[in-house]
């Protein structure tokens, strides 16, 4: 499996992978996270640990089980940890520390190391017999909601060492090594593999796209952080001077009430508004996505406040000029005028459209650049190569507490 | 020079490692200049080999214009294109350090009387390498110039930038062994002259390493 992306990567970084691994052969790693599948932790999980037992690291995969108030708690510390402010309901800590006492007593934890992943199982740090913990926080905490961040920082302090997903993200009121890993993307998935211009033809086709005049894509829940209606606003902009058409593909918002809401709030907003498609599909959909991304003349991710933004990386891949939002980590994907643009406003944004549309050669610049961003820093095999690096270093104690 | 030496035996054949460098939070930031003297002071080796030679590599972006990630900041989010064309173009080659480079920073940065304040601010990272065998071993000049020339730049920066510049070796390791292999002290001299801060592409700077080896051989 592997093997597989060595045409990708190249043999020197395969190679690597292969010699750091052989350093960690026959030790055993457990990963911990809340949930088997849907969302980016069960996603890179799927891949990580069937490749590190190909390594020959004896990986196993553990999710832990709660009832709804859990859930409901561990929803209120993740809002409250990302966005500053928070609600927390009656009981929350108890609640929180009953499902970790329940997980501790049926979850074996014999391994040399252990990976615990985001908030939800933290606390079963309280059962560290033998090994080396290692937190993996994939949120941004850079700004938490004090109560829930006082709450679980005594049980992250307790950790050998931790993750954050960018150097944005740390913090000083932490001594345990953090180690700054961004998140990845699978160029061999359904979403992000090669595909045949036949393919993104058809499905465009099938959502009545017009395959001849200029396409601007953006792929994103309906959420006011991705901030759709600025996106009809800078579309509204970039329509005085180019007859182009805009897709937004988002999933349909029918559990979440906000999501509704949001999906209305631009219906209306693009009322009047020729060419926009504002398109529901399955969260499934990843070779529609693949072919929306592919069939863009420019991507957008116009987010005003975002976690890391992994679709920005999607398009790049796919030699895609992207005009992203100034915030969370955009900007460690796009570098300003090299890799892509970033903006603040719609009228930045329409002014960068105009800009890509007008000039085709800057276009394929910045995307061939943008491909090159991904491939060094983006890709499944880098984080892979990472996390061996991080179980390296936390069992050799090489790092110090900070 | 003689091109026969390209096939001469070491007594002793150079075996080549390669690094990584995860990079980790150094748990403080920076938003102004003070802030950022502060920080350069107190951070560890480690972190200034970050900032300032570990840009060679394409992965680590900088503008193609400017050589460190100090640089960058100041004149990405201070505005001081001045002050950044200086930190940028700091010296970087041997017998420099990252403890001498430390220095150099510090006395360009407490020269200016910039009080402005950052929206971003930098944030320190530090390091740990993490070293492995590539199993390539040069056993001559010949074979030397064969694997520099295709192997993993991880390799090149190791040898070349990071032990002499972290002070684990005096000089980079390319040009000790050469000179103590086949006393080509010329060879090794030029090599040593090579200033690996001024570099933010990896393939540059493996392409200038062997265009001097064959000017000095072929010569």
């Amino acid at each position: 499996m592997i093997e597989k992306y060595a045409e990708i990567i190249g043999e020197n970084e395969l190679d690597a992978i292969f010699r750091i691994a052989e350093e960690l052969k026959g030790i055993s790693v457990l990963h911990i996270n809340s949930t088997p599948k849907g969302g980016g932790v069960a996603e890179i999980l799927s891949k990580l640990v069937p490749m590190m037992n190909e390594l020959g690291i004896n990986t196993q995969w553990k999710v832990i089980r709660g009832d709804n108030s859990f859930f409901n708690v561990t929803k209120t510390f993740h809002n409250s940890l990302q966005n500053g402010v928070g609600e927390l309901l009656d009981d929350s800590f108890k609640i929180y520390e009953k499902w970790q006492g329940i997980n501790l007593s049926e979850i074996p934890l014999d391994y040399d190391v252990v990976f615990i992943h985001d908030p939800q199982p933290a606390g079963l740090i309280k059962g560290k017999k033998k090994g080396k913990w290692v937190w993996r926080c994939h949120i941004d905490i850079s700004n938490p909601y004090p109560p829930v961040w006082n709450f679980l920082r005594k049980y992250v302090q307790l950790y050998d060492s931790m993750i954050i997903s960018s150097s944005v993200f740390g913090r000083e009121d932490l001594n345990v090594p953090q180690f700054v890993i961004p998140p990845s993307i699978d160029p061999l998935s359904v979403k992000n593999r090669e595909i045949s211009s036949f393919t993104v033809e058809r499905i465009l086709r099938k959502f009545e796209i017009d395959t001849e005049r200029p396409l601007i894509t953006q792929i994103s829940r309906f959420d006011r952080a991705k901030d759709p209606v600025g996106v009809i606003q800078s579309f509204k902009g970039l329509k005085k001077h180019v007859d182009a058409q805009l897709v937004y593909l988002g999933s349909p918002a029918s559990d979440d009430p906000e999501g509704e809401l949001v999906y209305r709030e631009t219906i209306k907003a693009a009322e009047g508004v020729k060419d926009v498609h504002l398109l529901l599909l399955p969260p499934d959909s990843d070779l529609e996505v693949n072919a929306f991304q592919r069939g863009a003349t420019v991507v957008m991710q116009k987010s005003v406040k975002e976690g890391f933004g992994l679709t920005v990386s999607e398009a790049m891949w796919k030699r895609k000029a992207v005009i992203g939002g100034n915030t969370g980590g955009i900007p460690l994907q796009i570098i300003h005028g090299y890799t892509g643009f970033l903006v603040n406003t719609p009228e930045e944004a329409t002014h960068y459209l105009i800009y890509l549309l007008r000039n085709k050669e800057i276009r394929e610049r910045i995307g061939q650049v943008a491909r090159e961003h991904v491939r060094n820093n983006f890709l499944m095999t880098r984080e892979l190569r990472d996390y061996l690096m991080v179980i390296l270093l936390t069992l050799q104690g090489a790092m110090g507490r900070t | 020079m003689a091109s026969q030496i390209l096939d001469l035996k070491a007594k002793k054949s150079f075996e080549f490692h390669a690094a990584y460098y995860p990079p980790i939070y150094a748990g403080r930031k920076a938003y102004t200049i003070e802030e950022l003297i502060d920080g350069i002071r107190k951070v560890d080796g480690f972190s200034l080999f970050y900032h300032v030679f570990h840009p060679v590599f394409s992965s680590h972006v900088v503008p193609y214009d400017l050589h460190n990630d100090f640089a960058f900041w100041l004149r990405n989010e201070l505005h001081d294109d001045s002050l950044a064309y200086k930190v940028s173009d700091v010296e970087g080659a041997e017998p420099k350090t990252v403890e001498q480079v430390r220095d150099e920073i510090l006395k360009i940065l407490e020269s200016s009387t910039n009080k402005t304040r950052a929206q971003k601010p930098f944030h320190f990272i530090t390091c740990r390498p993490v070293v492995f065998d590539t199993g390539k071993k040069a056993n001559s000049i010949g074979e030397f110039i064969d694997i520099i020339s295709n192997i993993t730049m991880r390799s090149v920066v190791y040898h070349f930038v990071f032990r002499r510049a972290m002070g684990y070796s005096q000089r980079n390791d390319f040009s000790a062994w050469l000179d103590e292999e086949f006393h080509v002290s010329n060879l090794a001299d030029k090599l040593s002259k090579i200033d690996p801060q001024t570099y933010v592409d990896e393939e540059t700077l493996r392409q200038d390493i062997l265009l001097i080896v064959n000017k000095v051989i072929y010569q």
